[in-house]
């Protein structure tokens, strides 16, 4: 059965704002400035501007107010006005990383590495996940956490491991709080965490494009682009997002100071993340986390495109599946046996 | 008049048929690589192999590797072995061979390995001669005889463990070690597995969840 939309119209043309009509990219400032506005909205924004703007100015200008301070409010200043990471051209992309770096160390005190570097070429990431080789140890899941600086307080995890029964795979009645020894007699472990499609469903929903796939297949998200809808979280067909409901807290001696803009930088309150690869370490060459830190090798990671990776041999030599084929969203993840 | 025309309608139908059946036949393949998606279509299009322009090396500057053919067709770098066996070479202590060091008195016998425990495969099969060169204790033995090097004691596994040892060669079974860059590092058995107890042990998870927030 086909689901009716009786409001939705075909022919909503340039109004939708998702067709490339062949005009000129705008970024950043002209982005936010150069919309059409009506009284309302104009006051309203005029209002707010105002506001800010004093804010800011009676900071900047004081005499009383110190270097640092000058610079931090001119740093947040450009932070608050800067465009979506996707339309920032490669300057515009390093110089935001380092007015991330500088204003962590005026917070904080301490100093750390935002990098922007972009996909490489000819590589297309994949996962395979052994099935009979993964034990429930959950040292994947403690990797993942302190290499992505995820919030400690509400236990955010992007790695999920489902204990089923042997004979079982509906994931409705495995069970994700394991509290004994593992591995339990009859029963076998699988992972999940975002499966990277090849044809993302979070993608197509989301309002603002603050996420999209990189051309290395990593599905991203700009933090700083999310308005927090949650619109992906409902359209991924397997738990792959997670939610800041409040502002993340890793204590100051476990951040991991190697970071990425799309990957593991600290986040903020009210907006979306996900497992990214661990995008600061594949694109230099290194494993996820989670496959670094499995004990029992269940975890493959690699090149796609690569006829000589093992995630190809892996493809050509097991019988592999995916969750949820039918739906079309092609994830680049897949699950095997031995 | 007409009768001709309906000749020739069907004799043009038959072979129009023929054609598109010959033609169905041999477009088997793309219709099977349509069924599979884009995804399918574009891990087959790419042959060639690829050029990076970092290296798996460059993470493993601390650690020794040797270059092993594992497979005729296949090489790794694996890591050296004898580099990280506490108490090697054997002959520091082993002077003399096995039947020798036996014979001595009970006083004579050091039990320098009494941390050894064997838990694989049963006493018929197996006891520590049949990995062991009670020759030369710094060496391994294959079973039929022939000299085995510690450094490549993947060799004495794959004698029984032919499944694995594929596996390994294909990269489903064990670890990548310096990431997933050619070349490829990995660790061999003996990495992961005790030679003398190869089973993994059941514990406790290291991390227990204790609330699940429901989003």
């Amino acid at each position: 059965m086909e689901p009716v939309h009786p409001q939705q119209n075909q022919n909503t043309g340039c109004q939708s704002g998702n067709c490339s009509c062949g005009k000129k990219r705008e970024d950043g400032f002209e982005q936010v400035m150069s919309k059409p506005t009506d009284r309302r909205d104009a006051l309203k924004k005029l209002t707010l501007g105002l506001l800010t703007g004093v804010g800011f100015a009676s900071t900047s200008c004081s005499v009383t107010a110190g270097d640092t301070k000058t610079e931090k409010a001119r740093l947040n200043w450009e932070e608050f006005f800067k465009g979506n990471y996707q339309l920032m051209t490669v300057d515009e992309k390093e110089s935001t990383v380092k007015r991330l770096e500088r204003l962590y160390e005026l917070n904080n005190g301490r100093k750390i590495n935002v990098s922007a570097q972009g996909p490489m070429k000819d590589v297309l990431y994949g996962y395979a996940f052994n099935i009979s080789k993964c034990q429930g140890y959950m040292d994947c899941v403690n990797a993942c956490v302190q290499e992505n600086n995820q919030d400690r307080n509400s236990q955010m995890q992007y790695i999920r491991i489902h204990e089923h029964q042997n004979g079982s795979m509906d994931f409705e009645l495995a069970d994700d709080n394991f509290y004994h020894e593992v591995p339990a007699a009859g029963h076998f472990y699988i992972g999940t965490q975002c499966f990277h499609c090849e044809n993302p469903p979070c993608v197509e929903v989301c309002p603002v494009k603050a996420t999209w796939k990189e051309k290395d297949g990593i599905v991203v998200v700009d933090y700083d682009w999310c308005i927090g809808c949650r619109y992906c979280m409902a359209a991924c067909p397997y738990d792959g997002r997670r939610f800041n409901w409040a502002t993340p807290e890793v204590p100051m001696e476990e951040v991991n100071n190697n970071q990425h803009y799309l990957g593991n930088r600290l986040r903020k309150k009210g907006v979306m993340e996900k497992c990214t690869f661990c995008i600061q370490r594949s694109r230099n060459g290194k494993n996820p986390a989670c496959v670094d830190a499995c004990p029992t090798g269940a975890r493959i990671f690699g090149n796609l495109l690569d006829p000589n990776s093992e995630i190809r041999w892996v493809l050509a030599n097991k019988k592999v599946f995916r969750l949820k084929e039918d739906l079309g969203t092609e994830p680049k993840f897949w699950y095997f046996m031995d | 008049m007409i009768k001709h025309q309906t000749i020739l309608l069907v004799a043009w139908a038959a072979v129009i048929m023929i054609a598109y059946y010959s033609c169905s036949s041999s477009h088997q393949d793309e219709q099977h690589e349509k069924a599979h998606g884009p995804l399918a279509n574009r891990l087959r299009a790419y042959t060639d192999s690829i050029e990076y322009e970092k290296s798996s090396i460059e993470a493993m500057q601390n650690v020794k590797l040797l270059l092993a053919q594992i497979h005729d067709t296949v090489s790794a770098l694996l890591p050296e072995r004898t580099a990280v066996i506490r108490s090697y070479p054997c002959n520091n202590c082993h002077t003399q061979p096995l039947a020798q060091l036996s014979q001595g008195t009970k006083a004579d016998k050091k039990k320098s390995h009494w941390d050894i425990e064997i838990i694989h495969g049963s006493e018929e099969v197996m006891n520590c001669q049949t990995c062991h060169n009670e020759k030369n204790m710094n060496e391994l033995v294959s079973l039929t005889g022939s000299v085995i090097v510690f450094n490549e004691s993947y060799k004495q596994c794959r004698q029984c463990h032919t499944t694995q040892y594929t596996d390994w060669v294909g990269g489903s079974h064990g670890k990548r070690l310096g990431g997933w860059m050619p070349p490829r590092i990995m660790n061999t058995c003996v990495s992961c597995h005790d030679p003398h107890k190869p089973a993994f042990a059941s514990r406790w998870p290291s991390r227990l969840n204790t609330s699940s927030l429901t989003e």
